[in-house]
């Protein structure tokens, strides 16, 4: 039986054929996933390798593109919350924070006091909880297997103890404009308090089963050198561009809510590699235990939710505004345009994961392709905050 | 951005924005040609590029730039408007490499096209879409001085109205008076 080929199957999508065209003599076009593991569910490269060299990478987004954007055009304020937990599922609640400041900001929204360290409380236990995940997945990524049942066991707590508040164990949409939805009772803050020492004696632990192992150096230690200058031509900002050895960070940078209150450090790593953004975030998570600490311990009673917050029918008042806030990959930014009606005027997600992904091409030329997926996973990336 | 730096743009309008009601601390209305030397300048100065966004408004397609600093905060935001016909602005993707990215997804989303642009192909949408999801109804258009803030305006090239055109009918409501009406409605 003759079985007949398709040629234009062959010559691949518009992505494949555009990228063949410059193609170098003796090299191979490869595609790398939407379906390959280490993307992360659906992203997709197609390379160009000279053996196992990486001479050129370009990666292929919308795989998961739903266009948050024109659902904000035609939601009320109020009901577009929800969708802020389902563009960055590993860490919603800066993006429902940053969604909720810029319309705050537009409408002279003042948060109670309580609500915001509520905020501060639940924000950074979610970003410990992304960098658990992403610590896992990584060395995953790397061929180890067993790390990921360690971070799971420890974000399984934090799920819980976010799911006293929230009612949700992935995709919170706890944020109110002008408050938080709920208010964390003494059992839910008892378990938090328990929760600090917990992890910090669990931190040791995965310093010596995977941060001081030499295999994870070596496969770390100067691969994917994104310097300063790189992050300002990208964009590219968090967990990168501290790895640059720039401690910038929007908390402290465009402070907002109560940070500037709180005491805690911004971990920058001057060697720009791969291992660099690791054990930055590595040292974010005891930052992030260290805010939350502090913030447990200064948390005023009151409001959580300001008198007559927005409703469904709500009208924002013309104008614009941005607000950013910084999420466990950068900076999230929101941009909201108002001509006083209903819904927005139009909404634009600023995702730290987009610009940081579009270093990817540039830092990974002329690379082993193995490195490469070293290299993608120390950009963490979420694929549904990429292509929102 | 100290103002030395501003006056250095070639600007139809150049404001001082109100940072705390805004998140914008300027604010720079520029004419599509001299859109890759400010962007130049910026980089220069050490800004990054935070996006790139589109807006369909009533005088046409804009493109709407946001810049920062890392450590001394203060956003740029630069505005090039251009015509609904000819949506063409030049790109700035040589200069900010990760603009690549945002004009292709501009490109997507309003159809405006970044001339000089390398690769300018639908980046989100599939590669055979004949739409533009975000272009506005008629109708639903609003012009940009209902919607845009105008700031404080330190210079102004002759003969430019973008931010003097009438308000559009649009009931505008301060947040705090329309709180206490959506309360009693609300959760109908």
């Amino acid at each position: 039986m003759t079985r007949t080929i398709n040629p234009d199957y062959i010559r691949g999508d518009l992505y494949t054929q555009r990228f063949e065209q410059g193609k170098r003599e003796n090299t191979l076009i490869l595609n790398m996933g939407p379906q390959h593991p280490s993307t992360h569910g659906v992203l997709r490269v197609v390379l160009e390798m000279d053996g196992e060299y990486i001479v050129r990478a370009e990666p292929v987004l919308g795989y998961l593109h739903r266009m948050h954007e024109k659902m904000a055009e035609v939601k009320s304020y109020v009901g577009f919350m929800p969708n802020m937990g389902r563009v960055d599922y590993l860490h919603p609640l800066a993006w429902n924070w940053s969604y909720a400041g810029a319309v705050e900001r537009l409408a002279g929204i003042e948060v109670p006091r309580r609500a915001e360290f509520l905020r501060v409380i639940a924000t950074e236990l979610n970003r410990i909880s992304s960098h658990l995940l992403w610590w896992g997945a990584y060395l995953l990524d790397l061929g180890a297997f067993t790390p990921i049942m360690y971070a799971f066991e420890d974000r399984e707590i934090l799920m819980d103890i976010l799911q006293r508040p929230t009612g949700a164990r992935l995709t919170y949409s706890y944020f109110r404009l002008g408050g938080v939805g709920a208010d964390m009772d003494e059992r839910c803050l008892r378990q938090i308090l328990d929760f600090v020492p917990y992890l910090r004696k669990k931190l040791p632990v995965y310093k010596d089963l995977v941060t001081d192992n030499v295999i994870l150096r070596k496969r770390l230690e100067g691969v994917g050198d994104m310097d300063v200058d790189m992050c300002r031509r990208y964009g590219a900002t968090g967990p990168i561009l501290r790895g640059a050895g720039l401690a910038s960070d929007t908390r402290l940078n465009e402070t907002y809510s109560v940070y500037n209150e709180i005491d805690f450090d911004i971990p920058s790593f001057p060697e720009t590699d791969a291992m660099a953004r690791y054990m930055v975030r590595i040292r974010e998570i005891e930052e992030s235990l260290k805010i939350v600490e502090q913030a447990v311990a200064m948390i005023p009673e009151g409001e959580i939710l300001i008198k007559g917050a927005p409703k469904p029918n709500w009208k924002a008042p013309a104008g614009e505004a941005y607000f950013a806030t910084e999420g466990a990959r950068g900076k999230v930014g929101v941009w909201v345009v108002s001509d006083g009606g209903k819904s927005p005027y139009r909404i634009k997600l600023r995702a730290p994961g987009f610009s940081n992904l579009s270093l990817f091409a540039e830092a990974s030329q002329g690379t082993l392709l193995a490195d490469a997926v070293a290299i993608m996973g120390s950009i963490d990336m979420v694929i549904p905050e990429i292509d929102r | 951005m100290s103002e030395q730096l501003a006056r250095r743009f070639t600007t139809l309008c150049l404001a001082k924005g109100e940072y705390k009601k805004s998140g914008q601390a300027w604010v720079a209305t520029l004419s599509p040609r001299d859109l890759p030397a400010a962007a130049q300048e910026l980089l220069d100065a050490e800004f990054h590029i935070e996006d790139v966004c589109g807006l369909d408004i009533s005088e046409g397609l804009m493109a709407v730039y946001h810049f920062d600093h890392f450590t001394r905060p203060g956003r740029v935001t630069l505005r090039v408007l251009a015509d609904r016909d000819k949506p063409e602005i030049p790109t700035i993707s040589h200069i900010f490499q990760g603009a690549n990215w945002h004009e292709r997804e501009t490109n997507d989303f309003y159809g405006i096209i970044f001339t000089g642009h390398p690769n300018l192909i639908p980046l989100l949408l599939p590669e055979d879409a004949d739409f533009h999801p975000l272009l506005k109804e008629e109708a639903a258009r609003k012009n940009a001085a209902a919607l845009l803030e105008k700031g404080e305006i330190l210079d102004q090239a002759a003969g430019f109205t973008l931010f003097d055109a009438p308000v559009a009918d649009a009931p505008i409501e301060s947040g705090a008076s329309g709180e206490g009406e959506a309360a009693g409605e609300g959760g109908k």
